[in-house]
């Protein structure tokens, strides 16, 4: 089930800051973590996207080296870390709540690395001073974390792995201890200070608006595995499974017969696949039209209709199953009303998918 | 809670007073809800410690029973001040306290580093093994100190066992008996609130240090100590206080000539019947038990600065 596809293969060469190599992690008989592999180019932010319990912050943790994996290898800049101590790995973390240490000033706190590293207290004051410039927290310095807003508090989490230099920024769920106002902004505002500052980053999240917002690529993750990694909207319009497909964004999938590497779509039009024998085809919603009365061979009954700004979402009930459709809102007098019969269509065959059942 | 304040309420004769009553106690604001226990501490202690204080403070005169004048003196402090008894006697007390509070401190201090670096059965096992001794009381585990450490006791013959020593060694009614005595008797004070603070400890602070650096070494002096201060002063706060009054351990592990403060104020009334000594000496006992506990709240709340600018 596992496809990484072949056009990303070319990153997995030497180019790759990160390189996460078959990786596999069990606790007791439980295996949280299969086969994983993933690589992840030099100023790339890649993120990881599942449910709870699919293994991706397990995975964030074994590239920090809190837990090691049972098999494979995690290569930073081509060197194997999995004997590398925690605190010898260059790579930063910040934490689902940010894990600022209280008793420390935002100053302190973003200086603990540096001191930890024994280097000399002018240098650690001038490296803290830029980096709080770098973060836009210029005077807040003597304050202690509990003073601070949530998205500063988020900042200063920032500014503490980033004045090490880390070769790669690992990010568990940063916008969880959020509220939803904030996160919108805060979103964009991590992305551009990441690409500014040409960092490479893997970032995890449940979110996919989160994920669509922040990422260069995603690697949807399901029971431990990596499903599919693509950017943004690869991910979307050709999702590589039907999990993905489910996961991301929403979907209408439908049963059918596979013939001759030809698959007939319910409105007549017709669709080229590998498989044989009986099969999954998903459409998005927008990819579906909708014309009032019986005009073509996909016919159905109108369930439900709900305006979504400039746009109607339609269910339709039809011999496929039900179908939801995405269309553009029609003039009052052409709009149907809830039980109208309605002919559904596929506007483009080629963003249709075609699973195994 | 509302329903029974209003059952109440109804019963009462008056029952806006009682109801208001009822209310504040109940709000949780200023120190309404201290006031019970505010009353039943001033009447079983404070009032009669006041009395104990006059004892000290008058001079008595009883002819056949009866008090025929009393008059204000400070004869008995001054008198206690410029003893030289009283000097040593004050003196071995507060060294016994502050070395039973640093072993403790310096034994407890560990379990309580296992206690947050361990497992859930760890975690159950210290806790277990700190509380047991708390349920048997402390007269009957100073006896169990005699029992091991005299003459024909377990250490003693353990040691000729193996040939080590020819006669058994001198352990019970020396200063190194107390000692053992009190640190195992306090140590789990100390280690209780140690370990309620490791319960709600953020793993993942030690997660952060590592990530940025740190040993274990390095974390467990940078963030895990200064964390636990606050915890360090309580424990420090009870085990001082416990140990330089503490009168039991002395008595029966010093074998009635080891002579610190509590068993001084016991002897003069007890004994000697001399009830204005002793209460000149409780007095004494009392202040500068205070001058240490406040040295130790400044010092705690210097380190903790920290916990005081939350809500800023």
């Amino acid at each position: 089930m596992m496809q990484v596809p072949v056009a990303k293969a070319e990153q997995a060469t030497s180019a790759a800051v990160l390189r996460i190599a078959a990786v596999s992690k069990r606790f007791g008989s439980m295996t949280v973590l299969q086969d994983c592999s993933l690589s992840v180019a030099e100023g790339e932010i890649v993120t990881l996207l599942g449910p709870s319990g699919c293994g991706k912050t397990t995975l964030l943790r074994c590239i920090a080296g809190f837990w090691n994996p049972e098999e494979g290898a995690i290569l930073i800049d081509g060197q194997d870390t999995v004997q590398t101590p925690v605190n010898r790995r260059p790579v930063g973390v910040v934490f689902q709540s940010y894990a600022l240490f209280p008793h420390l000033t935002v100053a302190e706190n973003i200086g603990y690395g540096l001191r930890m590293r024994g280097l000399p207290k002018t240098e650690i004051a001038a490296r803290v001073a830029a980096a709080l410039e770098t973060v836009s927290l210029s005077g807040l310095g003597g304050r202690y974390p509990a003073q601070l807003s949530g998205g500063q508090q988020q900042r200063v989490a920032i500014a503490r792995v980033l004045v090490l230099e880390p070769r790669v920024l690992l990010l568990d769920e940063p916008f969880n201890a959020l509220d939803a106002k904030l996160r919108g902004a805060m979103q964009v505002d991590l992305r551009q200070l990441i690409k500014r500052l040409g960092m490479t980053a893997i970032f995890v999240t449940h979110d996919q608006e989160e994920a669509l917002t922040m990422s260069d690529r995603i690697a949807v993750m399901r029971a431990g595995r990596i499903e599919q990694v693509a950017p943004p909207e690869e991910i979307f319009d050709r999702p590589a499974t039907a999990y993905v497909a489910d996961f991301i964004g929403s979907s209408n999938f439908w049963q059918a017969e596979a013939q001759a590497g030809r698959v007939i779509l319910p409105d007549g039009q017709d669709l080229s696949t590998s498989l044989t024998g009986p099969v999954r085809v998903m459409s998005r919603p927008h990819n579906l039209s909708l014309q009032p009365g019986a005009l073509g061979p996909w016919q159905g009954r109108l369930l439900f209709q709900r305006s979504v700004g400039a746009l109607v979402e339609y269910h339709v009930t039809t011999d496929s199953g039900d179908m939801r459709v995405m269309a553009m809102r029609r003039p009052a007098a052409r709009q149907p009303v809830e039980g109208d019969t309605v002919t559904l269509g596929v506007i483009d065959p080629g963003l249709c998918a075609v699973y195994e059942p | 809670m509302t329903a029974s304040c209003t059952r109440l309420a109804a019963r009462s004769p008056t029952p806006g007073l009682l109801e208001a009553v009822a209310d504040k106690l109940l709000s949780g604001r200023g120190i309404w809800p201290a006031v019970p226990a505010i009353i039943a501490l001033t009447v079983v202690a404070v009032i009669p410690f006041i009395i104990l204080l006059s004892l000290g403070f008058s001079q008595i005169e009883m002819e056949r029973g009866t008090i025929v004048s009393q008059s204000f003196t400070l004869d008995y402090l001054i008198n206690a001040l410029s003893d030289p008894l009283y000097w040593t006697t004050f003196q071995r007390s507060m060294t016994l306290a502050l070395t039973t509070t640093v072993l403790c401190l310096v034994l407890g201090y560990p379990v309580a580093y296992l206690y947050l670096i361990g497992g859930r059965w760890t975690r159950r096992a210290i806790l277990i093994l700190t509380i047991a001794p708390l349920l048997t009381s402390g007269i009957v585990r100073t006896y169990a100190w005699l029992v091991i450490l005299g003459g024909r006791g377990v250490v003693n013959t353990a040691l000729m066992q193996m040939g080590l020593i020819d006669r058994p060694l001198r352990i019970v009614n020396t200063h190194v008996a107390v000692l053992i005595g009190m640190v195992q008797i306090h140590l789990p004070v100390m280690i209780l609130p140690l370990i309620a603070l490791m319960a709600r400890q953020d793993r993942r602070l030690e997660e952060a240090s590592y990530n940025l650096g740190a040993s274990r070494l390095g974390t467990l002096w940078h963030v895990i100590l200064p964390m636990s201060a606050p915890a360090i002063g309580t424990g420090t706060a009870l085990v001082f206080t416990l140990s330089y009054t503490t009168f039991v351990v002395p008595q029966l592990l010093g074998g009635g000539n080891y002579l610190n403060a509590a068993t001084m104020i016991y002897e003069q009334v007890v004994y000697s019947l001399e009830w204005s000594k002793g209460s000149v000496s409780a007095l004494i006992l009392m202040a500068s038990c205070l001058v240490v506990l406040t040295l130790i709240a400044m010092a705690t709340s210097r380190i903790t600065r920290w916990t005081k600018g939350r809500d800023a």
